[in-house]
């Protein structure tokens, strides 16, 4: 069929449709309440976590009846009492708080290399491949990568294989502490370097060479330049790697073998092995203030960083 | 910039340590998945694909994948416009209170997943849709909503609000300039964010471990119960499947918007 060149385009009827359609359902004037309106969406269902925490505050208060299997009617404080007073759970706390504080070192010191040659190379090709590098397993996931270290520690694994070679017996490299650890670290490399390599690129590097043209070594730079330079950045990720490392589940349960549990796994098995719901939420709700306490007393110690809100960085 | 010998030694060892770190997984496995042995051992046993066949004919794992596919579409159809529209107003317009809107709409990662995972449990038993998968895919989408919002804000800053009145005064109507002028400035963000949901949602192994029942597993809880039992070779080729999804994302999302667009400083 031949359009006559004057045919309203299908494209610019569907427009005027949906025009018409928003002026119909649009107050005039209504153009103040648009942002709000955009942020509803996102805030409807951000408010699912906020229900799913009052849940878990209800059954923190409630405890289990040992003999009916029943959860109490009625509010005690029983479930804050008993997880202060646990020896076991003190344990855990400990095992998770050291272990996150031990991550996190180690993954610093260990990302910031990395980010800093990715960023200051000369060489697209070398920054692509350092890239590549760190999205690959970023994108893999926990579990894939825990079953990797699985096969390399294994009784059979390389390691031991190699260690075979010069006569070293087998050594039981899985289940212990630090495979939990090696492998968090493993874990939130990507997520350190990702955070550190823009607060390193903010960095020009014309006040290194004025460094070093002021005759102050490369550790001197580093030390009294660039490192504190980055400071807004070191904090950002080390935050993050503190957090994540402290709430994690799937590393300890993989790599632990049941043996060197964290407190999201304590949480877990109050759940769904000793079924006393209570216990577990009272413990995810002390979670919870606990991460919250560590960022507080991040941000009170060294300042927000690169997680301040409104721009300002001390 | 000319660097002392010293200092490349040191940050090259410790490059190097780390690149070794992050990549032995993923080779270890893809190695392992090839083995022509019946246990799990590297360097393989000799070359087959027989672990690949194996992996075919199980219906499980087959199912298993499937799932997850659907929670991660599920996911991405939820958190795509939700966050577009929240990091489209949180960066184009001053809004009243955007500092307490922030910090709330950060709460899915200030809030550990565990807790998260409980919370929604809770929550999604009461209301009695656990057992499905949608409420996966909207547990993925809330607890990553913030990368969404991030990738889309962080692109909309470039947005030049005069493009947008130009638009205006050529006749567009609010509809028309949305969809000709700000979505368009804003579609690195939004591919850069859709990309990431995806594929953190199709990861995702906590959140769904806590919301899935024995019939509607997703693969990473698959994964997870099969190496507390017996680890087998076939486990080896259903991780290949994630790296190769994982290769194919950071080929899309370096073709579409390149990965330096991480290293930029804000």
């Amino acid at each position: 069929m031949q359009r006559s060149p004057s045919s309203y385009p299908l494209m610019w009827r569907v427009m005027d449709a949906l025009e018409a359609a928003f002026a119909a359902i649009w107050p005039k004037g209504g153009g103040k309440y648009t942002p709000y309106l955009m942020l509803t969406p996102a805030i409807v269902l951000v408010g699912t976590l906020v229900v799913g925490l009052l849940y878990i505050g209800d059954s923190s208060l409630r405890t289990l009846d040992k003999s009916t299997f029943q959860f109490s009617e009625f509010w005690t404080l029983e479930n804050y009492v008993r997880a202060f007073s646990e020896p076991f759970i003190f344990t855990v706390v400990w095992r998770s708080l050291m272990g996150a504080v031990i991550v996190t070192i180690v993954t610093l010191m260990l990302a910031f290399p990395y980010a800093y040659v990715m960023v200051r190379t000369p060489n697209a090709f070398l920054r692509k491949f350092l890239l590549i590098a760190l999205f690959l397993p970023f994108f893999i996931g926990q579990v894939v990568r825990a079953y990797g270290w699985l096969i390399i520690l294994g009784n059979q694994g390389i390691v031991n294989d190699v260690l075979g070679l010069v006569g070293v017996e087998p050594l039981r490299l899985l289940f212990n502490y630090p495979a939990v650890l090696f492998g968090l670290v493993q874990y939130m490399l990507p997520f350190a370097v990702l955070m550190l390599a823009p607060a390193l690129t903010a960095i020009p590097e014309e006040i290194e060479a004025a460094a070093g043209s002021l005759g102050a070594s490369w550790v001197e730079t580093m030390t009294h330049v660039v490192l504190p330079m980055a400071k807004p950045g070191l904090i950002g990720a080390g935050l993050v790697v503190l957090t994540l490392s402290l709430t994690d589940f799937a590393m300890p349960a993989i790599l632990g073998g049941g043996t060197q549990d964290f407190i999201a796994n304590a949480i877990y098995d109050q759940f769904f092995r000793t079924s006393d719901q209570g216990f577990g939420a009272t413990l995810a709700l002390l979670l919870i203030a606990l991460g919250s306490m560590l960022v507080g007393v991040v941000f009170a110690v060294f300042g927000a960083g690169t997680l301040a809100l409104d721009g300002s960085q001390k | 910039m000319n660097r002392p010998r010293s200092q490349q030694i040191v940050y090259w060892s410790l490059v190097i340590l780390t690149l070794l770190t992050l990549s032995a997984p993923t080779f270890v496995v893809l190695g392992a998945s090839f083995t022509s042995g019946n246990i799990i051992q590297f360097p393989p046993d000799g070359f087959s694909l027989k672990w690949y066949a194996a992996i075919i004919g199980e219906q499980n794992l087959r199912d298993a994948f499937g799932r997850s596919l659907i929670v991660a579409t599920i996911c991405v159809l939820v958190s795509l416009p939700t966050g577009t529209l929240a990091g489209i107003a949180l960066s184009k317009f001053r809004i009243r209170g955007a500092n307490a809107i922030q910090i709330y709409l950060l709460l899915p990662f200030t809030i550990p997943l565990i807790g998260s995972g409980i919370g929604l449990m809770l929550a999604f038993g009461d209301a009695g849709i656990l057992g499905n998968l949608w409420p996966i895919g909207i547990a993925t989408a809330v607890i990553n909503l913030p990368f969404m919002i991030w990738a889309v804000s962080s692109s909309a800053v470039g947005l030049d609000p005069d493009l947008e009145l130009a638009a205006q005064s050529c006749g567009a109507g609010p509809v028309q300039t949305f969809f000709s002028v700000t979505l368009p400035a804003v579609a690195p963000g939004v591919i850069t964010g859709s990309l990431l949901m995806f594929i953190l949602s199709l990861n995702e192994f906590l959140v769904s471990l806590l919301l899935v029942d024995a019939r509607i597993v997703t693969l990473p809880v698959q994964i997870y119960n099969s190496i507390r039992s017996i680890i087998t070779p076939d486990l080896a080729a259903v991780s290949v499947v994630f790296i190769v999804v994982a290769m194919l994302a950071i080929a899309a999302l370096d073709k579409l918007v390149g990965l330096e667009i991480f290293l930029k400083s804000k």
